[in-house]
């Protein structure tokens, strides 16, 4: 526990033992000596008087071992080994009376010298405040003892001190420097320092609750021994500044995560492990310490943000008035309040915190998607392109472009977005996030291969401190993956539109019963399929939890509220997203897949079946083919070419479609296999497979 | 400014709706009579420029051009308070002045005459949009410009501008009173024909249905023009909301009709919209949830097109695609609730040969539009029973067309010269096998509807049910 910032006693307070009380251990060798060639010297064992001078020599040698000085016929031994334990022997010529009347005050000596023993050796500057301020406490209460024994061997000098008076003077004191030296006991051994020793000192306190007057002197030596520790307290959480030369504090400081991280770091280590709580908070506070913690923290994030704000205190708002009363409780809660209020505010006026995720939602949830319509008409090549020729600067261009002109232009925040193209697709992301339980089914290098920007394209956004404690990294990347799985939907209607515009090119021949009929309906179930997802997922879950955690995050009370509400708002919308579920998340993809296989065919699809009526009609006009029935009319040639053309054309509109209807099935299949234990899966299942679900 | 929308309104009544639906839009946009954005209007995050342009002095100007054969209604716009709003280079108005006659050959016929002229404005305003989305035509198909004149530009612009949608606001006539135009029937022949072939889609705007709801749900005696009109822009302005106040999804206007739209030709829309408020009518305010809103506007007496089915027929009707435009304070909660209640209740017949559902999307309401009302929706439809509408206009065309009547006026155009009118029976057939598609929708077997050609490949798959209606084969 030894804090490195801890002076050193200098050495000459040990080399020079007399200066301090620490004489009894280091003349142990010489006293015995001593105390032998004294009571030879002196010759005569204390039964060669008479019980009255006995008397009179006793008192003297118990006023001195009541110091912690051997006398002549009372003799200090230690144990060997144990340090800490004194013994004290009596002359065994003494007159049985007498003797039975010395022990009887030996163990207040014993206590005495214990104490005094402990208050030197704890007294150093590496056992730290709480022991400073104990030792002091008790090098008060040694004082008044030291007294008390000056004026005993004032009335015996008088003449007015008999062995029984002296008894009885010594009584009172007896039992509470009992106790206290079964604390400092107890405190040696165990070495304690800071919160541990307040803890002993507490717990001591309550188990000798029966005895009023050593309780409230434990009482009282806690109470001193509390004032450093409530000092340290006082000012983290009126200033958040620690002031902890010796360690003992319970908060400690991770000074190597730097606020920056928050934008980089993808656990929020920051928030969480930049102040924590060390083990042994104070049983008094143990109860209170987070609410410590965080008050200190907002503080510091408040100095952080360049505000220097102060509890403010008044009278009574200090600490050191503690008592039993948990005044320091009320105090404590009100610093609280005070600083989660001001910091609250602080991010949601100051820094504009919803508008911020406001801003967030447009872009990154979409919630505003005419700048991505626009976006991706315009970076329609550049997303087209492997990843390694794709120019993140060019998109980015694009993209302030697209803002630019859209109507996020009215929104000052829209510069804080910037796009990045990731390394890997959604699902491999997923898996690399560890949000999936990994299924390796080997196809995840297969994947790489044939990847786009389409796959990868994802967008920023620069969160600056302190919002960036709201929005870290981590938040982030959850919007983000959310972004991606919408991104790819988005383009895979827009690519379905393409084909439906293809087929609405073809609107004006006949093309009842032909493979365009058949793919044109094909096209609806696809777009039916992707608007559902699509409106599934703005409209059942990102909307309406958006607008709960909104109402919640104006209710918060405290920052750590709004953190919670927001992570909680993430974690439910990615859950909701399907994207913790990788059975679901894959079928969803190779839906997809096939959609955009399908508006890629559909081209060729309707220019070959194009080619055909115009085939069989030549010189004709166009409107013999409307009222005409396909097939009947032509000539046989005409027909054969029409019928194998035709073949290939409807063969893969129908294996497109029967594909599609399987994988849909399937789908089906599993969202009624998980509906039971996610209503949300319900509410999808409502959306994709819905009414009248197709053959 | 990407994905802009070019409006064309052609004839008397296009322009009066067009005009109704500029004052609309800028009134959402707080933009003032004279094109200039007003002080309040600093609230951001709409998108004026799908509909406008700026111009060098920062005033806001329509992409619209205004196109007739007779100045009357477009004098009166360049009379009234918003002459200062439109680009004066976008308004043509033909030489002589002496409009079509009622008479679609006519308009058609000017049509081609001045191809030139207007082809020039569209290239003019389809050069000054970064990536144009497409265009939408105002028009009605009874008269003779609108419908005429019309369908010469739907042609021509198909031909021109075949990457680009084309969507259309056509107020079909009202059917329950006599016409002062007899040959309606075969003006709406004929421009049914060119809706179905060469628009996108058609947002059917029917006079009758829109005379009935302002007669029977804003209690007005005697509608007027002005009020039936307003009833249309606010459904073309709450239908262009989603493009206007982005959200979540449609946010271009090929996205909107794709999910609307299920096969080419069957792109025919109702509109509905609830509450409907008349400007200086002390209406009932009514409490606005969206399950209300959404039960209204699946309530038909709330549908601007009339039902002309019988009650066999029309139980038979069902719904293709459901799109409601939900505006407003709405708690996005409520949605799914409201959705799954419909379900529940079944309040929706959907097609049974694919998947069908309500589609939502809510949008922001214009800030400087004060209503009583908290919620309101539109609705946008793909419904079966709207087969019934043209099947009313193909009967009343055979019953003119037996007679031989008035169609001395259409041969002295070029079109139906020496009494060729082919034209006619084309139109005809067209709309008659809209009428089948249509029909066929309402059956399970769809999808294989048309494919009972033994000659045909696909057959070999039908084999599984092999009932196909017999009234379906041609």
């Amino acid at each position: 526990m030894e804090s490195p910032a801890a002076l050193s006693t200098p050495p000459w307070n040990v080399e020079r033992p007399f200066l301090t009380g620490r004489f009894h251990q280091e003349v142990k060798g010489t006293s015995r000596l001593a105390h032998d060639s004294l009571s030879v010297g002196s010759g005569k064992a204390i039964g060669c008087y008479d019980a009255g001078v006995q008397e009179l020599i006793v008192i003297d040698d118990i006023l001195s071992a009541l110091v912690g000085i051997e006398g002549r016929y009372i003799s200090i031994t230690r144990i060997r080994g144990k340090e800490d334990e004194v013994s004290f022997q009596v002359d065994a010529s003494m007159d049985l009376a007498l003797q039975e009347m010395v022990k009887r005050i030996f163990p207040l000596c014993q206590s005495f010298l214990l104490i005094s023993q402990f208050v030197e050796s704890r007294s150093q500057f590496k056992n730290g405040l709480v022991n400073h301020s104990f030792t002091a406490a008790l090098r008060e209460l040694l004082l008044d003892y030291q007294a008390m024994v000056a004026q005993l061997e004032h009335q015996f000098r008088l003449g007015r001190l008999s062995i029984q008076g002296l008894w009885f003077y010594c009584q009172p004191l007896m039992v509470s420097m009992q106790a206290l030296s079964v604390v400092i006991q107890k405190a040696s051994t165990s070495n304690s320092t800071g919160s541990a020793l307040l803890n002993l000192l507490q717990s001591q306190a309550k188990a000798m609750a029966g005895d009023n007057a050593v309780r409230s002197l434990l009482e009282r030596m806690t109470q001193r021994a509390n004032n450093a520790y409530l000092g340290i307290l006082e000012r983290w959480v009126y200033e958040g500044v620690i002031d902890d030369p010796y360690g003992e504090f319970f908060i400690k400081e991770n000074k190597s995560l730097l606020k920056e991280s928050l934008t980089q770091d993808n656990d929020a280590k920051f928030w969480r492990e930049r102040y924590s709580l060390k083990d042994g908070i104070p049983s008094f506070l143990a109860n209170i310490a987070g609410t410590i913690l965080t008050t200190g923290k907002y503080l510091n994030v408040m100095r952080e943000c360049g505000h220097t704000v102060q509890v403010p205190m008044s009278e009574n708002s200090t600490f050191m008035s503690f008592g039993a009363n948990h005044h320091y409780l009320e105090c404590i809660k009100a610093a609280y309040d005070f600083t989660s209020g001001e910091l609250l505010s602080l991010i949601k006026e100051q820094y504009d915190l919803m508008g911020k995720l406001r801003s967030i939602k447009h872009y990154l949830l979409l919630d505003q998607g005419d700048f991505l319509v626009h976006f991706m008409d315009i970076a329609r090549d550049e997303l087209n392109k492997k990843l390694e020729e794709i120019s993140v600067e060019k998109l980015q261009s694009l993209l302030d472009l697209a803002l630019r002109t859209t109507a996020a232009a009215s929104d000052p925040c829209h510069e804080d977005l910037t796009c990045c193209v990731e390394r890997s697709s959604l699902l491999k992301k997923l898996c690399d996030l560890e949000l999936h339980a990994t299924v390796s089914d080997g196809k995840g290098s297969e994947e790489l291969v044939n990847i786009t920007g389409l796959e990868t394209f994802s967008l920023s956004y620069k969160v600056q401190w302190p919002l960036s404690i709201v929005v870290s990294r981590k938040a982030l990347t959850k919007y983000q993956l959310i972004f991606r799985f919408l991104f790819h939907c988005k383009h895979v209607e827009r690519q379905l539109c393409g084909a439906w515009q293809m087929h609405q090119g073809v609107r004006a021949l006949n093309s009842r019963g032909t493979a365009i009929s058949r793919s044109s309906l094909l096209c609806r179930s696809m777009l039916k399929f992707i608007n559902s997802l699509l409106h599934y997922l703005t409209f059942e879950v990102l909307e309406p939890n958006w607008h709960v955690m909104y109402t919640k995050l104006q209710a918060a009370k405290s920052i750590d509220e709004v953190i919670q509400h927001h992570d909680y708002f993430l974690e439910r919308c990615l859950r909701e997203c399907l994207l913790l579920l990788p059975e679901l998340l894959k079928k969803m993809e190779r839906l997809k897949i096939l959609c955009l296989q399908y508006s890629a065919a559909a081209q060729w699809l309707i220019s070959s079946s194009l080619d055909i009526p115009k085939l069989g009609e030549s010189s004709d006009n166009l409107h013999r083919t409307i009222k005409s029935k396909p097939g009947k009319s032509r000539g046989p040639s005409e027909g054969l070419m029409f019928a194998t053309k035709n073949v290939t054309v409807t063969d893969s509109i129908l294996k497109f479609e029967k594909d599609f209807n399987t994988e849909l099935q399937s789908l089906a299949l599993i969202l009624s296999n998980n509906a039971q234990k996610e209503p949300y899966i319900t509410h999808l299942a409502q959306w994709i497979i819905g009414v009248g679900s197709s053959s | 400014m990407p994905r802009e929308i070019i409006t064309l309104q052609v004839g008397q009544c296009g322009n009066q709706i067009g005009m109704e639906f500029w004052k609309q839009l800028c009134l959402e946009h707080g933009i003032s009579k004279e094109g200039i954005l007003e002080d309040f209007a600093t609230q951001g995050g709409d998108r004026k420029d799908v509909f406008f342009y700026q111009a060098d002095d920062q005033h806001y100007i329509p992409r619209a051009l205004l196109i007739d054969l007779e100045p009357r209604v477009i004098n009166g716009i360049q009379n009234s308070e918003y002459r200062n709003l439109y680009n004066h280079e976008n308004i043509f108005v033909s030489d002589h002045g002496g409009g079509a006659g009622n008479n679609w050959a006519s308009g058609y016929h000017q049509g081609k005459g001045v191809e030139e002229d207007i082809m020039d404005m569209i290239d003019r305003e389809a050069d000054g949009s970064d990536s144009l989305e497409g265009f939408v035509l105002c028009h009605s198909i009874a008269g003779g410009t609108g419908s005429g004149m019309g369908s010469y530009l739907l042609e021509t612009l198909n031909d021109r501008y075949s990457k680009k949608l084309v969507q259309t606001y056509s107020v079909f006539p009202n059917q329950m009173e006599t016409s002062d135009v007899v040959v309606q029937p075969y003006n709406s022949l004929l421009t049914l024909k060119r809706l179905t072939l060469n628009a996108d889609c058609v947002v059917v705007l029917d006079n009758t249905a829109l005379n009935r709801i302002a007669v029977e749900r804003l209690h007005l005696s005697n509608p007027t023009f002005a009020q039936t009109n307003s009833l249309v822009s606010t459904v073309m302005s709450a239908s262009t909301t989603t493009l206007r106040y982005p959200g979540y999804m449609n946010n271009d206007l090929v996205g909107l009709l794709a999910s609307l739209i299920p096969t080419p030709r069957c792109h025919f829309l109702m509109t509905g919209y609830t509450p409907l408020t008349v400007e200086r009518q002390a209406n009932v305010i009514r409490k606005t949830t969206v399950l209300d809103v959404m039960r209204r506007l699946l309530q038909t007496k709330n549908i601007m097109v009339s039902s002309y089915a019988r009650n066999k027929e029309a139980s038979q009707a069902k719904y293709i695609s459901i799109l409601n435009i939900i505006q407003g304070e709405v708690d996005p909660t409520q949605v799914h609730e409201s959705l799954q209640r419909i379900r529940e209740r079944k309040l929706v017949n959907f097609i049974e040969w694919g998947p069908a559902s309500i589609q939502v999307a809510l949008s922001r309401k214009s800030p400087y539009v004060q209503t009583a009302h908290r919620v309101s929706g539109l609705m946008l439809a793909s419904h079966t029973s709207i087969r019934h509408l043209f099947s009313k206009c193909l009967n009343q065309y055979e019953k003119l067309r037996k007679k031989q009547a008035f169609l001395d006026n259409y041969r002295k155009f070029p079109m139906f010269a020496d009494n060729d009118l082919s034209e006619f029976d084309e139109s005809r057939d067209i709309i008659e096998s809209l009428v089948d598609e249509y029909k066929a929708c309402e059956s399970p077997d769809y999808i294989k509807w048309g494919m009972e050609d033994p000659d045909n490949v696909l057959t070999g798959e039908g084999n599984a049910t092999g009932t196909v209606d017999p009234k379906l084969a041609v």
